[in-house]
Formats: structure tokens, sequence, C-alpha cells
């Protein structure tokens, strides 16, 4: 068998070849041929000028008809080849977009990141995945001079680039208040004013504010439209729903938001999540709430990263392996 | 599942009547229909939603835009027949409280 | 024959077809192959194709031309129609002017050898050239 370097020039031998002998391993051959014509930029067209220039030199009494039907298939081909490339081009230019956007997420990864505070008798876990590359969901730790921890959970409507850009506006925002310690209905009401300003019209921001005084065991709390979170309450042994009420960020200036305070006992759990956690099935979402709920029960004794772990591996699997909204959920749990 | 608009008049009201689902897909339209009626001074607009069983976030985002554009202009929209769990939405959300919203109704899910 | 210029108007969707004819053939005057001719021809169509569905009206011109060693064919494609805001972008694949259907000219500048476009509000020129191999 000759080398394949040599074949691209043989397409004639090639051809002949095979036509005496009808053998097996011509067309193997012609194989090696076409993979080495893809190598080398070779278009189909040109193979099968290539063919019909070796037919006529092999028959040169090649029926005329025959003939014409070749002009014909080549003319075929070429506008065939020329748009198939164009395809091809754009194929690329996908992939070329796919890697900025993966660019931009592992940036906004960085962006958006917070450190889980490490706080002696709190224990608390958190777990946030997009459903597409770009989450439009946002947690936040802050620990201010004497320790108190203030979470915010946050979910903007729609998916993808547009929130994902938001959220790193309403992070900045929150960063540029003062440290000291800051009340959740103070930060809803600057919060909002920010949103209003800068937002077009039709998107909005759902956020839940806490903070957690570790001494007094105080959890205050305000939230703007957010989908309410839970406490378990470990001396009945049972979660109930936060009552909370206030106007999602961004729709009306100078909105006043309430703010409500809660003791927390040993044993007890703070459940904050987005509705990606309640809502992954359009369909019975009160059952769905439940679910979570009992999932979160199952493990109740683990740590709480562990619950947080366990409750998205539910949901996943619950949901195909495939989200179809973010997924955001934090556990503050109190050990002692 | 689709989202089908009926829109027709009646004493002086523009109605439009929803039936399906509010979704990212056919909140598109809905917009377009709800605030093609709003950007006229003056004009009311009833929105049907009892045929609604099932709204995400992006269908709250069609009515935030009309309540601003509504607030803008002198135009006024109000949203009667909710089933439970679309109302649900707008309680959690607070907009239950900034819009004009009537006749919630049992059912759905 | 040498700098001959041949002209066919564009009006209406048959006339390009005349244009390829008149294009192939000279370019077989020329000694193109058979396969060159039918890059041609598909060269033609596409600019033609954008004259008759975005100018309404134009010519397609053809003229030998001799480069250092080798001869060229050269085509002109002309129209008065409102010129082309971005050159850049309609040279990316993608951007379709004929709807998706031609190769649009991304495809003739891959086709032919060499390529230029001139355009203002008063129309747009296309030259392109393939040199005989």
């Amino acid at each position: 068998m000759s080398s394949t370097r040599q074949n691209i020039n043989n397409y004639k031998e090639l051809l002949e070849q095979y036509i005496n002998t009808m053998d097996e391993a011509s067309l193997y051959q012609a194989e090696q041929y076409s993979k080495a014509s893809i190598q080398h930029n070779v278009s189909p067209d040109k193979i099968i000028e290539e063919h019909y220039k070796a037919l006529v030199e092999l028959f040169p009494n090649l029926d005329e008809r025959v003939k014409a039907s070749f002009q014909f298939l080549i003319q075929t081909m070429i506008s065939y080849s020329v748009n198939y490339q164009q395809t091809e081009e754009l194929r690329e230019k996908q992939l070329e977009l796919k890697t900025e956007i993966d660019v931009a997420a592992n940036m906004q990864n960085t962006l958006l990141s917070t450190d889980v505070p490490k706080v002696e008798n709190i224990d608390i876990g958190a777990k946030s995945v997009p459903a597409k590359l770009m989450n439009g969901d946002y947690y936040h730790f802050v620990q201010d001079d004497e320790g108190n921890i203030g979470t915010a959970i946050a979910d903007v409507i729609g998916k993808g680039i547009p929130a994902a850009f938001f959220m790193s506006m309403i992070k900045y925002a929150m960063e540029s208040f003062p440290e000291d310690r800051m009340y959740p209905k103070i930060i809803l009401e600057l919060l909002n004013r920010v949103v209003e300003r800068n937002v077009e019209s039709g998107m909005f921001v759902t956020m839940f504010y806490g903070l957690y005084d570790i001494n007094k065991h105080e959890f205050y709390y305000a939230t703007a439209g957010h989908e309410p979170g839970f406490i378990y309450r470990s001396q009945i042994q049972a979660f109930e729903e936060i009552d909370a009420k206030g106007l999602l960020l961004g729709v009306k200036k100078d909105t006043k938001y309430n703010q409500y305070v809660t003791h927390i006992q040993q044993g007890d759990m703070i459940v904050l999540l987005t509705d990606g956690v309640t809502e992954c099935r359009s369909g019975d979402r009160f059952i769905e709430r439940e679910e979570v709920l009992e999932v979160i029960d199952q493990y109740k004794e683990q740590s709480a990263q562990n619950i947080v772990d366990n409750v998205y591996k539910y949901l996943e699997r619950l949901q195909d392996f495939k989200l179809r909204d973010d997924f955001t959920l934090l556990i503050l749990k109190r050990n002692s | 599942m689709n989202l089908h608009i009926e829109g027709y008049q009646e004493d002086g009201v523009y109605v439009l009547k929803l039936s399906g689902e509010v979704d990212a897909y056919t909140a598109p339209e809905l917009k377009e229909r709800l605030l093609d009626l709003l950007n006229e001074d003056g004009t009311e607009v009833k929105i049907d939603l009892e045929k609604v069983n099932y709204m995400d976030s992006t269908g709250l985002g069609v009515f935030i835009s009309g309540l601003k554009t509504s607030n803008e202009l002198n135009s006024t929209f109000k949203l009667v027949n909710l089933q439970d769990n679309v109302y649900r939405l707008f309680n959690i959300t607070g907009l239950n409280e900034v819009m004009d919203i009537e006749n919630t109704i049992r059912g759905g899910m | 024959m040498k700098g001959a210029l041949t002209t066919v108007p564009i009006y209406k969707e048959w006339d390009i077809v005349g244009a390829r004819q008149s294009g192939r053939n000279m370019a077989k005057d020329l000694g193109f192959s058979t396969v060159d001719q039918a890059r041609i021809a598909t060269a033609i169509s596409e600019l033609a194709r954008n004259i008759y569905l975005y100018a309404g009206q134009g010519e397609v011109s053809f003229e030998e031309v001799q480069g250092d060693t080798p001869v060229g064919l050269k085509i002109i494609a002309k129209d008065n129609g409102p010129g082309i805001d971005q050159i850049s972008k309609v040279l990316e694949d993608g951007y379709s002017t004929s709807g998706g259907l031609g190769a649009g000219l991304p495809g003739v500048k891959r086709l032919m050898d060499d390529f230029d476009i001139v355009s203002n509000e008063n129309g747009t020129t296309v030259t392109v050239v393939m040199w005989l191999r």
C-alpha cells in the first residue's frame, strides 16, 4: 500500500485500481484520500473535479451527457462548499463567544464571591448554583466589629448575562455602605433607591436581608418581595415560615420596609432560599416547599454545609440533573 | 403551553382576557399589548387572569413595566380574577399593595 | 479582445443568468478550467443577486486584465443603491444580505483571488479578479 501523501496526487490510479479489482483495499485507500483532503483543505468540488478528470482520461469515449452531468454536479458542489464554509465559520465564532462567556462567568464568580463567616456557636452553610453560565442569584455575608452577621440573599428577574451585570451593581452598592451595624430595613431602603434609579423598567430584584446579633441571638430581618424562608424551631421540632412583607426593589421610589425580629434558640436553624429552590418544577409548588423542608429535616443533625449540599443533590436529581432556575440556599444553625 | 390574549372594549374600558401561562416565552407579546394600551393618555385597562394557571417572575416584570408606564402617563390598569397561586406571587413581592387587584379566585393547581 | 469590456445591465432576476453566461464565456475564452468557470459563475450570481435584491438595478462588467505574468478576469458589479454603511459587517459570515440564501459577499471573497469594495450614498461598486493559474 502506497503512502497517503502520494495518494493525494494519485486519484486517477486509485480509481483505476478500484474499477479493475473492486476490492476493499482500494476503498480503504479512498478513505485515506478523503482524510488527507480535509487536512489539506481540499474542498468537495475539487475532489469531484479530480474524479471527472480521471474519468475522462480513463474513458475517452465518455458519453457527452455524463460529462455534462459532472459540470452540473461541480457547480452544485461549489455553491454548497462556499455555504458550508460559511456555516463552519459561524460555528467557530459561536465557540469563541462561548469562551468569552466562560471568562465572564469566572469573573462574576470572583466579583461576587463572599466568605462565609466563621463564628463559634453559629454554623453556616451556603450554596449557589446557576442554571446557565451566569448566576442571577446572589448571597452575601458581612460581619461588623462585634461579629454580628449580616446576610443578604437576592434574586434578579431573568437569568444570564443581564441578571449578572445587575447583581454586580447591587454588590458594589452594598459594599459602599458604612461598615458599622446596619439594620436590614435601612439597607433595603438604600438599595431600593439605587435600583430604582438604575434599572430599566420591568427588571427587578427580590432581596431578603437579615442581621444576626451573636450575643443576644436576635435575628433582625426585612424583605423586599423575596420568597419567605423558614426557621426550624427545635423546641417544637418544626419549621415555621418567616413572616415578612415588603415591596420588590426598584418598583417605587422611597419605599419603606418593615423590620422584624425573632429570637433564635439553641438548635434552631434559619433557612433562606431563592425561588429556584422551591419552583424547580412548574407545578404544585406548596408540596415542593414541603419536600425541601423534609430533606432539610432528614439531614438536620449534620453540619449546615452538608445540609445545603444534600438539598442541592436532591433537587438536582429531581430535575434530571438539569437546573431550570438558579439555586441558592443558606442555612444558619445555632449550635450553642 | 401558550398564552392566548383576547382584547376587546367594554364600557370604555379595554379588556385583555388571558388564558394559558405567562412566562419568559409568552411575556414579550403580553408586554407589547399592554404597554401599547397604557401608552395612550387616560386609558383604562382591565386584565382578566381567570384562565392563567401559571405565571413566573417574567410575568411580574410585565406588570411592573405597566405600573411604571401608567404612572408616567395618565392611564390605569387593574388585574382581576387571579387564581390562588398567581395571587401568591403578587402577595410575596408586595405588588398587591401597589397595584389594583380584584376578585381573586380559588383553584388552579 | 484584451481590455475589452462587456457590460450586462441587471434589472430583473433573469438578468442574473445573462451575467453568468457572459462571464462564463469570457472565462472559457481566457482558458479557465471548467471548475474555475463554475466558481466565477457562482461569484457573478451572488454579485448580481445583491444588485437585484437590494439596489433594484445596476450592472455587471467583465474585463480581461494583465498582471505580472498571468492573465486575469475582472468582474465589476456596480449599483446606485443606498450603499453599505459598515462594509466590515457585511463581510462577516452570518451577516446575510440575501436573506440567508446566497453565499453573499464573504463567499464571493472566498471564491475569487482579489476583492475590493467601495460604497457611499451614491451606490456600491464591488471589484473582483480571478487569475489564471
